[in-house]
Parts: C-alpha cells; structure tokens; sequence
C-alpha cells in the first residue's frame, strides 16, 4: 500500500518543481518581453474601453521589448507608464510629443507653449477628461511600462488599437494653417 | 545516431537549467536584493570613485517608504538607459532652493534641453538666475543631490526626479578594491544623511 503512494506523491513533487522552476521564466518574460495589459478607466474613452459602464474591460498586448528607449516611441502609440504623481498606480495614454517638440497645451496648463525636454514625451488621453500631460507636465521615457499594440479581449473587438486624440505638435498645427 | 541524439537531449538539458536559473537571479535582483558596481565621484565621502559595491534592497522599488535622506538607486530621468544613485534631499511638498553657490546658469548649450520650464528667448535664459530659485516638489517626486554637490549631474539640472524612476534603496556599501579578499576590503551600513536643523523636525527624519 504505502509503495504506490510513496511513488506518486514522489511523481507530483517533481512535477511540481519542474513548474515552480519555470515561473521565474514566466516572470522574465512577462516583465520584458510582453504581457497582457488590461485598461481601467475612461481616459481613453473612446479609442478603449468605449462602454462607459466598465463592464468590459479592454485587454490589450503590453509589447514591453526595449520599450524605455525613445527611439522605439512614436507619436501616436499607446503606452502604459508608471504615474507620475503615484507611482503605484498605472496610467494608459497615448504619446502626442516627443522629445525636442513644442506643444500647445490645453485646459489645465496654462502656458503658452512647452517645450518637451531630451527623452521626455507629452502624453494625452484621448478623452478630453483625462489626467494627462497637460496635468503634470512632460513625462520621463523611463517611465513606460509597454506599448499597446492589439486589442485581444473583448472578442467582439480583437484589432489594431485605432487612432484617437488631438495633434498638439505647433510645427504640424501650423502646416495645417491652424 | 543515438549517440548524437543523447548529446543534443544533454546540451539542451544544460541549457534549460541555465536559463531557468539565470531568470531565477533576474528576478531575485529584481525584487528582493541586487548586488552591483558603483562608480562615479558624485557620491565621494559615501561611496568610493571606483570598486565600491552596493547592496541594493528592491523592496524600496518605486519609492515605496523611502525617508529623506536616504541612498537611492535610480534610472536618470533625461536620460533612462543610465543608472544614477543620489541621497534624496527633498520630499513632496518641500521646497527646495535650488544651488545658490552656482550663481549664474553657465554653459547653455549643454543642457538647456534639461530644464523643464516655459520656452524662453536665448537672452532671457542667459540673464535670468536659474540656480538661485526655489521649486515645490510635486505629488510622487522627490529631489536628488550627489553628495559630492561640485560634481553631481542631479536635481539641479533635471529637476524632480519622479518616485516611478526609483529601483531601490543602498543599504550597504563593500569596498573590494582587489579582486583577491586581502585586508582592504569593507563594508559598512550606509546611514540616513538626513539631519534636521530644527528641534522640532527632529522626528520626521528616521
């Protein structure tokens, strides 16, 4: 009797180390490389999360690869990044400058012009009511945790991330003779 | 045949364990402790120039806890890629006057691209004081300075440094400067810097 037992409990403690072996793995590469972002909140309403009930949350890929570098940033990209003002909580927002442009900000920024510091970007919402750049100024690059790159959850709305939100960039603004 | 089947089952077998191992470190150094190299003069009395080795506690990541006057590691705000640690010498809500004894800003051309501030005319920049003013840290920042102030890139060039940017606080400090353990070699505790000037300050600081 205690033969059989002792052998399986033996086979699932091994297996059961094989997998805790594997998780450190599976951290690395979540922390990394990409991971599954879930976007909480109506900051970017109506590009994600477009139910203002919050029923359905949006789940997104969080491509993380390098992406503290700005070279790997573009306008218009979606990015997770580290708050600012609380550094446990985690904003999504969409980058409208980078570094070395002059941005016109809006409502709660009163100056006329600002001008994005070396490795910095100016990251908006795409609702209008949104905590964003316009509150606490040019962001760090060191602060993004990941790009968005695809909507895979709900099912009914699995795509590209669509595009959204103002140009804010005075060099396009006054292309375009506004 | 089986013989070089049995190598490639053995090779990728090493290679499993390497790997799983290797993620096992990066996620010890991570969150719980890491074990690295400082250099630099900018921290002199505190840490050496060269072979000094810092004990970096993770548990202090994102600024969670850090007290004023604490040794902290960081990713520089104007530049991400680099690793900076600085003693933290403000606090949100302090207000901090910048670095008097530098009079002047000099050498605009440099790192006027560091200033966080309302785009000026070149001559307005040049004539005003940027040194010789006062800043109110934010919400979720704190100010940095080296210890060494005459040589420390730190706050007084690129502002607040966002709580975000912090990867953990130095506990210890291991002087090894030979690679062979002879003598030379020590470690000490890093102590809070922080000394209150006011009797009534006294027990904000530890």
């Amino acid at each position: 009797m205690t033969f059989t037992n002792y052998s399986a409990l033996k086979y699932t403690l091994k297996q059961t180390l094989v997998f805790l072996s594997w998780v450190p793995v599976l951290y690395v590469i979540n922390e990394h490389v990409a991971f599954v972002g879930v976007v909480e909140g109506l900051s970017m309403k109506p590009t994600l999360n477009p139910e203002s009930n919050g029923a359905k949350l949006d789940h997104v890929v969080l491509w993380k690869w390098n992406c503290k570098s700005i070279q790997n940033l573009n306008v218009n990209d979606v990015v997770f990044l580290r708050s600012p003002i609380n550094p446990e909580t985690v904003y999504v927002k969409r980058i409208k400058a980078k570094q070395g442009d002059l941005v016109v900000p809006r409502y709660p920024d009163t100056r006329s012009r600002v001008l994005v510091p070396v490795n910095h970007l100016w990251v908006e919402g795409d609702n209008i009511h949104s905590i964003d750049s316009n509150t606490y100024g040019p962001i760090s690059s060191g602060l993004i945790i990941g790009k968005a790159v695809y909507i895979i959850w709900p099912w009914t709305r699995i795509g590209p991330i669509p595009t959204g939100g103002r140009e804010c960039r005075e060099s396009r603004l006054s292309e375009r003779g506004g | 045949m089986s013989a070089a089947f049995k190598f490639a089952k053995e090779g990728g077998r090493v290679v499993s364990y390497a790997v799983r191992a290797v993620a096992f470190l990066h996620l010890f150094s991570m969150n719980v402790y890491e074990f690295s190299s400082t250099s630099g003069d900018s921290m002199l009395p505190t840490l050496q120039v060269s072979n000094d080795y810092a004990i970096v506690d993770k548990r202090y990541k994102y600024g969670r806890n850090v007290k004023i006057g604490d040794v902290i590691v960081a990713r520089k705000p104007n530049a991400p890629e680099s690793w900076v640690c600085k003693r933290i010498t403000g606090m949100a809500g302090d207000i901090i006057l910048i670095d008097p004894s530098k009079g002047t800003l000099t050498g605009l051309d440099d790192d006027d691209w560091s200033e966080m501030k309302e785009i000026k005319t070149r001559e307005e920049i040049e004539h005003s004081d940027n040194y010789n003013n006062y800043v109110i840290v934010p919400e979720g920042h704190c100010w940095v300075t080296g210890d060494n102030l005459t040589d420390s890139v730190d706050s007084r060039t690129y502002s607040v440094l966002p709580m975000g940017l912090i990867s953990g606080k130095i506990t210890h400090a291991w002087y090894i400067p030979h690679l062979w353990p002879i003598g030379d070699q020590y470690l000490r505790e890093l102590e809070n810097g922080y000394k209150p000037e006011h009797p009534t300050e006294r027990n904000q600081g530890r």
